[in-house]
C-alpha cells in the first residue's frame, strides 16, 4: 500500500520542489540537476511512455477483435499495420545501397542512364557533375528495398567501375532513408491517408460554416464579419476587392449599429444613401482607386492583418494568462499532493 | 417576390453532398486550369518580417530549423520549409535541423532532399539533420544546456563529433537564428519558452493557419520575429525568395503554396457565398418558422 499510496505522492512532492527551489538555487550540482539530469530523465520517461502507448494501443485492438466488440473489423487492419511497422522497423532494414570505386570518367554518361532506370533523375548535368566529383568512390542515389534488385543493378553496372561493393544501412538509420522499406510505408500509406482526413475537413467547414454562422445576435454577426473578412483578406483574391466595395460595406454597418437609435426608416435610408455618396465622393476626389492612395481601413488585407494583430493577439493573451494562472494552480496542487492524477 | 423567395428557400435546404461537390469543383478547376487563375500574391508585414530576418543572416550563420509537422499538414507548412532551405542555402548558411515530431524527420529528409543538391550542399558540412527524440519542451530544454545531451547520434547514425559543422556548436548559444515549422505541440511555442526567450536567440516560425491566434501574442511581444501563417504566408515567403534569388541571378520555380494559391482563393469564395446564402434563407425562414439549412 504504501508503495501504492504514499511513495508516488512522495516522489512528486520531492522532485517538484526540487525543480522548482533549484532555479533559485545557484549551485552547479543543483543547476546541473535542473538543467540536464532532470530533462534527460524526462527524455527517458517519455521514450518509456511511447513504448507502453503502442503497447496499449495493440493490447485494445487485440481484446476488440477477440471479444468481436463493435467495428472489430477494422481493428485488423489496425493490428497489421501495427505488425508491418515493427517489421519494417525492427526486422527488416530494407535499405540496400550500392557503391562503385574507380570509375571510369568515359562511363559516367553510361552510369547516369542506368540509374536514370532506377531512380528519377531531375539534373542530369548535377549527377554527371556530382559523380565525375567523386570518381575514387560513389554512393548510387538509390536505396533497393530487395538485395536481389540491388545484386540486380549491381551487375548492371558492374563494367563501369574496378569494383561494385553492396551496402545495407544502419540499424536505424533505415527508418529515415529515402527509398527504404519503412520510408516506402510512410510516403505510400500514412501520407496519403493522413492527408486524405486532414482535407475532408474543408468539405466539413463549408458545410458547417453554412449551417453555423447565422446573424442571430450582435456577437455572432461579430464572429460571422470578422470570419469573412479573414477568409478573404488571408488569399490573394482579398486584393481585388476595390475600395468602394469595402465603404460601402462600412457606411452599411454603421448604419446597422445606429438602426435601433433612429425610429424613422426614412431618416435611417438618407443617411445611409449619404454615407454611400460621400465616401463615393471622396474617393473620387483622392483617387483612393491608387493602391498607394487608398486607406488602409478600406483594404480587406488590411483590415485582417489588424484582426490579427489587435483584437486576435488580446483575446490570445487573455487566455494564456488565464492558462498559465490555471496551471501554477494545477501544479501546486500536485507538488503538494492535494492532487493525485498519477 | 415570392418566386425569389421560394427559391431561397429552396437552395437555403440543398443537400450537403451539393456544398461538397461544389467545394471540390471549386479546388480541381484552379488547380486543372492554374492558367486562368493566376492571382498575384502581396506580402503581408508579418512575411515580410520573416524574409528580412533570414536575410539579413550573414554568411556561415548557424540556424536551426525544427520540423514539427507531418503529412496532414505538409501542404501548409511544407511550401515555407523548402522556400525557407532556398532562402538559406542561397546564402550559404549553415543549416541543422531537429524534428520535436517524429513525423518531422520525414518532412525533413525530404525538404533536404529537395533543395540540398541544387545548391550542392553537402551534408555535414552545409547541414545536418539530428532527427527526432520524444520529450517536447525537455528536449527544447536540453538543447539550450547542451547539445551532446539530447543527440549523441544524428539521424544517419553518425556521431555527432565526427560531423564537421557539430564541432564548434555546444548548446543553442552557439546559432544564430531558429526557425520553427510547427503545426502544433510541441512547437514554437515551446521554442519560444524553453530556448529563444531565456536565451534571447531570435527566432520565427512557419505554422499553420489554425495556430496564428495561439502564435500572434509571441510576434506583437517580439519574441517571435514574423509569422508565415498557413499556405498564404507560405505563398507570400515563396515570392520574397523567389523575387529575391532572382535579383541574385538563381532561378527558382513557383513554389508549391504559390501554385495553390488561386485554388484556396475559390474555395474560400465559395464557402463565404454559401455563408451569405445560409444567411439569406435564414432570415426569410426565421419569421415563416420553416427550417432552413443543409440536410
Amino acid at each position: 500500500m504504501f508503495l501504492k499510496r504514499q511513495m508516488p505522492v512522495i516522489i512528486a512532492i520531492s522532485v517538484g520542489l526540487f525543480i522548482l527551489f533549484g532555479h533559485f538555487i545557484n549551485i552547479a550540482p543543483v543547476q546541473q540537476f535542473v538543467n540536464n539530469d532532470a530533462t534527460q530523465w524526462f527524455d527517458i520517461i517519455a521514450s518509456f511512455a511511447i513504448f507502453l502507448g503502442a503497447l496499449n494501443m495493440l493490447k485494445l485492438q487485440v481484446l476488440k477483435v477477440v471479444k468481436k466488440q463493435r467495428n472489430w473489423q477494422y481493428s485488423i487492419l489496425a493490428i497489421v499495420g501495427f505488425a508491418f511497422a515493427i517489421f519494417a522497423g525492427f526486422f527488416f532494414r530494407g535499405a540496400n545501397y550500392i557503391t562503385l570505386s574507380d570509375i571510369d570518367p568515359n562511363n559516367v554518361n553510361q552510369l547516369v542512364e542506368y540509374i536514370s532506370t532506377v531512380q528519377e533523375v531531375k539534373d542530369t548535368a548535377l549527377m554527371v557533375k556530382g559523380i565525375e566529383s567523386s570518381l575514387a568512390s560513389y554512393e548510387i542515389p538509390k536505396i533497393f528495398i530487395s538485395k536481389s534488385s540491388a545484386e540486380d543493378f549491381a551487375i548492371l553496372v558492374s563494367g563501369l567501375a574496378k569494383n561494385v561493393t553492396l551496402g545495407v544501412k544502419p540499424w536505424g538509420a533505415h527508418v529515415q532513408i529515402e527509398g527504404s522499406l519503412f520510408s516506402w510505408m510512410f510516403f505510400k500509406i500514412f501520407t496519403p491517408l493522413s492527408s486524405t482526413m486532414f482535407a475532408l475537413l474543408a468539405f466539413f467547414v463549408a458545410s458547417a460554416s453554412y449551417r453555423a454562422f447565422r446573424i442571430r445576435n450582435f456577437e455572432a454577426t461579430l464572429l460571422l464579419v470578422a470570419g469573412i473578412i479573414l477568409m478573404i483578406g488571408r488569399v490573394p483574391i482579398g486584393e481585388f476587392i476595390p475600395w468602394w466595395v469595402v465603404s460601402t460595406l462600412i457606411v452599411f454597418g454603421i448604419g446597422a449599429l445606429i438602426a435601433p437609435m433612429i425610429p424613422d426608416k426614412k431618416i435611417l435610408f438618407g443617411l445611409i444613401v449619404t454615407g454611400i455618396v460621400l465616401s463615393s465622393v471622396l474617393g473620387i476626389i483622392f483617387d483612393w482607386s491608387l493602391a498607394i492612395n487608398t486607406p488602409g481601413i478600406l483594404s480587406i488585407p488590411n483590415i485582417s492583418e489588424w484582426i490579427f494583430d489587435y483584437p486576435t493577439a488580446a483575446g490570445s493573451r487573455a487566455i494564456m494568462i488565464g492558462i498559465a494562472l490555471g496551471i501554477i494552480a494545477t501544479s501546486f496542487r500536485i507538488i503538494l499532493g492535494i492532487e493525485r492524477p498519477f | 417576390m415570392n418566386l425569389l423567395k421560394k427559391v431561397f428557400i429552396a437552395l437555403g435546404s440543398m443537400d450537403r453532398r451539393f456544398i461538397f461537390l461544389l467545394v471540390a469543383l471549386s479546388v480541381l478547376f484552379p488547380k486543372l486550369y492554374p492558367d486562368l487563375f493566376t492571382l498575384p500574391i502581396k506580402p503581408s508585414s508579418h512575411s515580410q518580417r520573416v524574409f528580412d530576418e533570414i536575410d539579413t543572416l550573414k554568411e556561415n550563420s548557424k540556424v536551426l530549423v525544427s520540423f514539427e509537422y507531418g503529412p496532414s499538414t505538409k501542404p501548409e507548412i511544407h511550401p515555407s520549409a523548402i522556400a525557407l532551405l532556398n532562402h538559406l542555402f542561397s546564402k550559404n548558411i549553415k543549416v541543422y535541423a531537429v524534428a520535436l515530431w517524429p513525423d518531422g524527420n520525414f518532412m525533413a529528409t525530404e525538404a533536404f532532399s529537395q533543395v540540398a543538391d541544387k545548391y550542392e550542399k553537402k551534408y555535414g558540412v552545409d547541414y545536418v539533420n539530428l532527427g527526432y527524440k520524444p520529450g517536447g519542451e525537455a528536449v527544447v530544454k536540453g538543447l539550450a544546456s547542451d547539445i551532446r545531451t539530447m543527440y549523441t547520434v544524428d539521424l544517419l547514425g553518425n556521431d555527432i563529433d565526427s560531423i564537421e559543422m557539430m564541432k564548434d556548436v555546444t548548446n543553442l548559444l552557439d546559432l544564430d537564428f531558429i526557425f520553427s515549422l510547427s503545426a502544433g505541440y510541441p512547437g514554437s511555442k515551446e521554442w519560444v519558452q524553453f530556448a529563444c526567450d531565456p536565451l534571447g536567440i531570435p527566432m520565427s516560425t512557419g505554422c499553420t493557419s489554425i495556430q496564428v491566434t495561439d502564435i500572434i501574442p509571441y510576434v506583437a511581444n517580439n519574441q517571435i520575429k514574423g509569422i508565415l501563417s498557413g499556405m498564404p504566408g507560405a505563398a507570400e515567403y515563396e515570392q520574397l525568395v523567389r523575387n529575391a534569388l532572382d535579383a541574385r541571378g538563381v532561378m527558382v520555380e513557383p513554389g508549391k503554396a504559390s501554385i495553390n494559391m488561386a485554388a484556396q482563393s475559390m474555395a474560400h469564395i465559395v464557402i463565404v457565398l454559401l455563408i451569405i446564402l445560409g444567411n439569406i434563407t435564414y432570415y426569410l425562414t426565421r419569421k415563416s418558422g420553416k427550417k432552413g439549412g443543409v440536410q
